[in-house]
C-alpha cells in the first residue's frame, strides 16, 4: 500500500551509500580549508585533489583542466560568460531546446552587445549539423549545444557538431549534466573544449558540479576572489561535495554500463506497456538516440499536473512537462521547439528512471496510470 | 502536499462527474491563462437545484473544486447559486494555494453560467412565469 517508485532521475538522484561512506570525513574530520598550508588543510587538498583526479581520469583528460563548481547552472554560466568576457564581443550559437542555465545565459549576452543564433530542432528535439555549420560566422566566439536534453532525453549530434567547430576554429560547450556518468563519453574524440557535469544526476551531493576547459581555451574568470581552481572559480571549495562527487564519477566508471543497459529496457517496457494500454499517448524525444532512462510522455487531453498529481498519491514521483506557476500555464519550451501540438504538450509527464527502479515499480506505474488516464479522461468535457 | 485533505479526497473521488440528460441549465467557462475549462450541468426542481454534474479539464484543484462545488449546491435556491462566490467554493475546497485561486474561479463561472442559463429557459418555456 505504501509503495513508493521515484522516477524523477533526471531532476536528482538518492545519493549512492558508498558515496555519502566517502563524503562523510571531510565534515568533520578532515575538515581543513585546502588552501591552508598546515596538516588540517592538506588532509582537504588530498580529499580534493583525490577527487579531481578521479574525474580527470574518468574524462580522459588532465586534472589542470577540471574546475569544481556549485552546479550545472553555474558552470553553464561559467562556460559561456568566461569565453565570452575573454573575447568582449562576437557570435554565440545555442539551440532552441537547452537548458534554461544555458539558454537566459546567452539571452542575457544577447542584450549585453553579443549577436546570438537560436538554432531550430526537428520534431524528435535534434539539432542539425548542418544549421550550426551554416550558422558559423567569421565573428562566432561559441558553440553551445547540450549532449542530451533533460526532458525528453533526445542525444544532440555532437561529435558531428563538434568536427565542424574545430575546422572552424570556435570553441565548443557541451552542457554535459545528463549524460555525465551515464554515457560514455570521450571529449577528444568529440572536439568538445568545455563541459558542463554535476554531482547529484549521478548519485552523488546537491551543490557540486564541475566544468571541464580544455586547455588553451579562451577563457575569463566570471568571478573573482582568491586563487582557488587555478584562478578560475575563487571561493573555498565545497571539498566533502567534490570528494562526493569523485566517488560517484568512480562509482559510475564501474557501473554505468551495466545499470544503463539494464535501466534502458525498463523504459522500454514502461513506453511499451503505456502505448498497449492507454489511448492517445505519445512518446516524445527520439526513438533511438535518447537517454537510457528517460520517456517523456503526452496524455491528449489531459492535463499534466493532474497526472503528477494522480500518481504522488499512489506514491509515484514523475514531473510535470508544462508547468502551472502563479496561475498561468506555460508549456514546455522544449516541446513547443519541437512542434508538439498544445492539445498533446499541455499533457505531458517526464518519467526517468534509475538504478533503483525495478520491472515491479514499472508493472505498478502501468497500474496505476491506466485507470488514472480514464478516469481523468472521463471527466473532461475535451474530447477528440 | 500543498494542498488540503479536503481537496486531495475530492480529487481521489469526485463527486457528480459526467454529462446529464436533458439538463434545466448548462454553463462553461474557460480559464484562457491554464487552458482549464469547466462544463455544469443543472436539474432544477421548484427553484431549487435537484442535481448538478460537470465535466472538467484542468489541473487537480479544478477537478477537486467541480466536485465540491457541484456538491455544495445540490438542494441551493436558483436565486442563491447565481450569485455564488469564488469564496465559497474555495472554503469547500478546504482553501486554495494563491497560484491555484483560479481553480475556484473558473468552477464558480461555470456555475453561475448554468444557473442563468437555467432562468432564461425557464422564462423562455414560461412566459407568464408560475
Amino acid at each position: 500500500m505504501n509503495r513508493r517508485v521515484y522516477l524523477d532521475h533526471n531532476a536528482s538522484t538518492p545519493v549512492h551509500p558508498e558515496v555519502l561512506e566517502a563524503m562523510l570525513p571531510y565534515f568533520t574530520e578532515r575538515f581543513g580549508n585546502p588552501s591552508s598550508i598546515h596538516g588540517f588543510g592538506r588532509e582537504a587538498r588530498e580529499g580534493l585533489d583525490t577527487a579531481r583526479e578521479r574525474v580527470a581520469s574518468f574524462l580522459r583528460v588532465g586534472k589542470e583542466e577540471v574546475v569544481f563548481t556549485s552546479g550545472g547552472t553555474e558552470s553553464d554560466n561559467m562556460a559561456i560568460k568566461g569565453v565570452a568576457a575573454a573575447r568582449g564581443r562576437g557570435h554565440l550559437i545555442t539551440s532552441a531546446v537547452e537548458h534554461h542555465a544555458v539558454l537566459r545565459t546567452c539571452e542575457t549576452l544577447g542584450k549585453q552587445g553579443f549577436d546570438l543564433t537560436v538554432l531550430p530542432v526537428d520534431g524528435y528535439g535534434m539539432v542539425s549539423p548542418d544549421d550550426v555549420r551554416r550558422a558559423i560566422r567569421p565573428d562566432t566566439i561559441l558553440v553551445t549545444i547540450m549532449h542530451a536534453n533533460s526532458e525528453v532525453g533526445t542525444i544532440q549530434p555532437v561529435g558531428e557538431i563538434g568536427r565542424i567547430t574545430r575546422e572552424r576554429g570556435v570553441a565548443f560547450h557541451v552542457d554535459g549534466v545528463q549524460t555525465f556518468g551515464k554515457l560514455p563519453l570521450d571529449l577528444e574524440a568529440l572536439n568538445i573544449d568545455l563541459l558542463s557535469f554535476s554531482g547529484h544526476k549521478i548519485y552523488g551531493p546537491k551543490g557540486v558540479a564541475g566544468l571541464y576547459i580544455r586547455k588553451g581555451t579562451k577563457m575569463a574568470s566570471v568571478q573573482h576572489g582568491g586563487e582557488h581552481e587555478r584562478r578560475r572559480r575563487a571561493g573555498t571549495e565545497n571539498v566533502p561535495g567534490a570528494v562526493g562527487l569523485g566517488k560517484a564519477v568512480e562509482v559510475r566508471a564501474r557501473d554505468m554500463v551495466e545499470e544503463e543497459t539494464r535501466v534502458r529496457v525498463l523504459r522500454d517496457r514502461l513506453w511499451t506497456g503505456l502505448s498497449a494500454r492507454v489511448p492517445e499517448v505519445r512518446l516524445n524525444g527520439h526513438p533511438t538516440e535518447r537517454l537510457p532512462g528517460t520517456c517523456n510522455l503526452c496524455f491528449r487531453h489531459i492535463e499534466s499536473e493532474s497526472i503528477v498529481l494522480g500518481l504522488d498519491l499512489k506514491g509515484i514521483g514523475v514531473s510535470a512537462g508544462s508547468a502551472c506557476t502563479a496561475g498561468s500555464v506555460e508549456p514546455s519550451h522544449v516541446l513547443v521547439a519541437m512542434g508538439v501540438p498544445l492539445d498533446w504538450a499541455m499533457g505531458t509527464v517526464r518519467c526517468s528512471l534509475g538504478r533503483s527502479t525495478t520491472a515491479e515499480d514499472i508493472d505498478y506505474v502501468l497500474d496505476s496510470v491506466e485507470p488514472l488516464a480514464g478516469k481523468l479522461r472521463s471527466l473532461s468535457p475535451v474530447k477528440a | 502536499m500543498r494542498y488540503s485533505e479536503t481537496l486531495i479526497e475530492h480529487f481521489r473521488h469526485p463527486r457528480n462527474a459526467g454529462m446529464m440528460r436533458d439538463p434545466d441549465g448548462v454553463g462553461e467557462s474557460e480559464y484562457a491563462e491554464c487552458m482549464d475549462l469547466a462544463r455544469v450541468f443543472l436539474r432544477v426542481r421548484e427553484g431549487r437545484i435537484e442535481d448538478a454534474r460537470f465535466q472538467t479539464y484542468g489541473c487537480g484543484p479544478t477537478i477537486a473544486a467541480s466536485s465540491a462545488a457541484t456538491e455544495l449546491i445540490r438542494g441551493a435556491a436558483l436565486a442563491d447559486v447565481l450569485e455564488l462566490a469564488d469564496a465559497q467554493v474555495t472554503a469547500a475546497v478546504g482553501g486554495l494555494p494563491p497560484d491555484r485561486a483560479h481553480a475556484a474561479q473558473v468552477v464558480t463561472a461555470a456555475i453561475r453560467a448554468a444557473a442563468r442559463d437555467a432562468v432564461a429557459r425557464y422564462e423562455t418555456t414560461s412566459p407568464e412565469g408560475e
